[in-house]
């Protein structure tokens, strides 16, 4: 890298990197203060008895239990463990880290002057339908098809021991905090040392996409100039950008600041981008695949992949340059 | 690794990103890389971030209990992540490291050129600019600028730009005496005379990463005079439109070209 790229590195780099850290930030707080703080039975308690209202409902508990998409798989992973149920889960998956307050705010902020209502409304509302409607397929599909096998065996031998165990109070899976006596510091501690890991899980992969944006950003990345290229064409721009989203690994709660600079594509492809980045990318996959088995991981990428390119290639057919830039 | 040297390093990444953030707030480089509304975001979370890891490097001897029972088997730790804690240090650190070493609060000529420098308002690149500044009357234009004492009527390059794609605008402003503000730098398009000189500013909604450059083309008609490269310039003449190769253009007739002070920030802030 010579001296020029490197100074353009370094000011589109640290740019952005200024103008998420905060968000991040915010966003493991809660989520290290929700780890230690919030009992782990908490979520069942919110859902309706009917399976598919519960579902409904789960889709949009990121905005009670606002956590981004790094930290939602090991807490999903331990609700499946406890018996929540599967087309739930993967709701609360897919949508948490899209419908939530955090993620709302800063992509309301990162789109300033680029119609930030519609864009937070549009990615919210697009977000939310293909969690449900994700969630809705999956709790019509056998458990062993969709998780991992251990994973599963566990699930069913739990809910067995659970159906023999019906009125024997068991502390170790209640979920209750039993440890009222234990000091307070001590849990803040605790709270404090769960937030920084996970600022430091998700500001790693976090440093990776702003590293690699900013390579595309001042066009010292090979293949700048060829995504550019295609940031004119309505149908291979949303492709292009939700590829972009898969290997860039971009935290919900800051990935609108990226998304905003990149000035040359439409607004549905960058709705796109926001939408399937959240739901999967590179280090998604390998999170994912602590939970679930990688054929359902392979047919879920492909198809919410396939439902957003078509909903963004309809609206810039249709709506894109009438209503928006 | 034990969990205290895990902890100690997690610490010292974090205070990495505080200090990296704060220096440049107090330092008020920042206003090179954001734009206001988002300075003093970025400060609290440069002080939530140096609180966050002060804490933890002060109490990473310390015992700790999450207060909450788990599931036999389960691993008990809420601290764990599956990438080494090495790892994590270098990838959060060296990029921040260089980065804020190899800074020089600008962009090269070629990123510029990539942001617009060398490129021509269009109307459809415009919908919000439209909406935002809504084609005024002559009149209306004399009542809201003010005058130089030699006459001109001092503008923003930003509206001189906009003009370029609202044919609105170009017939109220074709032929105004105005006087704009910007950086100037070579003309490297239709310039066979080297008459030309162009001139710039960077207009940014969230950081400089999404900037993009407002240029307008100043024609001195003879050789321009020798102003420093990139530099800033106060440039006073007559507003025109041309369509050229079939394109319009906005272009200044320059009549009174001097340096000027550089301005606080790059933001819009002043004519």
């Amino acid at each position: 890298m010579n001296a020029d790229a490197q100074q353009d590195f370094a000011l589109a780099f640290l740019s952005i990197l200024f103008e998420g850290a905060p968000f991040i930030l915010l966003g493991t707080l809660i989520s290290g203060f929700i780890d230690i703080y919030l009992p782990a039975g908490t979520m069942d308690r919110f859902l309706p008895k009917n399976r598919n209202l519960a579902i409904l409902v789960s889709g949009l508990l990121g905005a009670v239990f606002p956590v981004c998409e790094c930290a939602v798989v090991p807490v999903i992973r331990r609700l499946v463990g406890k018996g929540l149920p599967l087309g739930c889960a993967l709701a609360y998956m897919l949508a948490a880290p899209i419908v939530n307050p955090i993620t709302a705010l800063s992509t309301w902020k990162a789109f300033q002057g680029q119609a930030p209502w519609a864009m937070t409304g549009g990615r919210m509302l697009l977000g939310y339908l293909i969690a449900v409607g994700v969630g809705l397929i999956v709790s019509r599909i056998a458990m062993h098809r969709v998780l991992r096998k251990s994973i599963a065996d566990k699930v069913e031998a739990d809910s067995a021991k659970k159906e023999h165990q019906h009125h024997d109070h068991d502390h170790s899976c209640c979920g209750h905090d039993h440890s009222h006596e234990k000091a307070n510091d001590s849990r803040l501690i605790a709270a404090m040392r769960s937030a920084q890991k996970d600022f430091v899980d998700v500001g790693v992969y976090f440093t990776i996409g702003v590293a690699i944006t900013a390579l595309f950003n001042t066009g010292i990345a090979p293949g700048a100039i060829w995504l550019d290229s295609l940031a004119g064409n309505p149908a291979a721009a949303p492709a292009a950008l939700m590829a972009l989203a898969f290997i860039l690994s971009l935290c919900s709660t800051s990935d609108a600041f990226i998304a905003a600079t990149l000035a040359k594509f439409t607004w549905s492809a960058k709705l796109a981008f926001l939408v399937f980045g959240p739901m999967l990318d590179v280090k998604l996959i390998f999170l994912y695949q602590t939970v679930l088995r990688r054929k359902f991981i392979l047919v879920m990428a492909l198809s919410v992949f396939a439902f957003i390119w078509v909903v963004a290639v309809a609206w810039e057919t249709w709506f894109g340059k009438v209503v928006l830039p | 690794m034990s969990p205290v040297i895990r902890r100690i390093l997690f610490s010292l990444a974090v205070l990495l990103w505080a200090a990296v953030i704060l220096y440049f707030y107090q330092s008020g480089r920042i206003v090179k890389y954001l734009a206001p509304d988002f300075r003093l975001i970025a400060m609290a979370g440069g002080l939530g971030l140096a609180v966050l890891g002060l804490f933890n490097l002060l109490t990473a001897f310390r015992e700790s209990d999450c207060g909450h029972d788990h599931g036999e088997g389960e691993e008990h730790d809420h601290e764990g992540s599956d990438m080494s804690p090495l790892a994590s240090l270098i990838l959060m650190t060296l990029p921040v490291g260089f980065s804020a070493m190899w800074t020089q609060d600008g962009f090269s000529q070629a990123t510029l050129a990539r942001k617009g420098l060398y490129e021509d308002a269009q109307p459809a690149d415009t919908p919000f600019l439209a909406s935002a500044f809504p084609a005024p009357t002559r009149e209306e234009i004399e009542n809201t600028h003010s005058k130089t004492a030699d006459g001109y009527l001092q503008f923003s390059l930003m509206e001189l730009f906009f003009a370029t794609g609202d044919r609105e605008l170009q017939d109220v402003m074709g032929g105004l005496q105005v006087e704009a503000e910007g950086r100037i730098v070579e003309e490297k398009n239709d310039n066979p005379n080297g008459t030309r000189m162009r001139l710039y500013r960077m207009f940014m909604t969230c950081c400089v990463a999404d900037s993009r450059a407002i240029p307008i083309i100043l024609e001195f008609g003879k050789e321009p005079p020798l102003l420093p490269d990139n530099g800033w310039v106060k440039v006073a003449g007559t507003m025109r439109f041309p369509e050229e190769n079939g394109t319009l253009k906005a272009v200044l007739e320059v009549t009174r070209a001097t340096a000027a002070d550089v301005p606080p920030e790059e933001k819009f802030l002043r004519r």
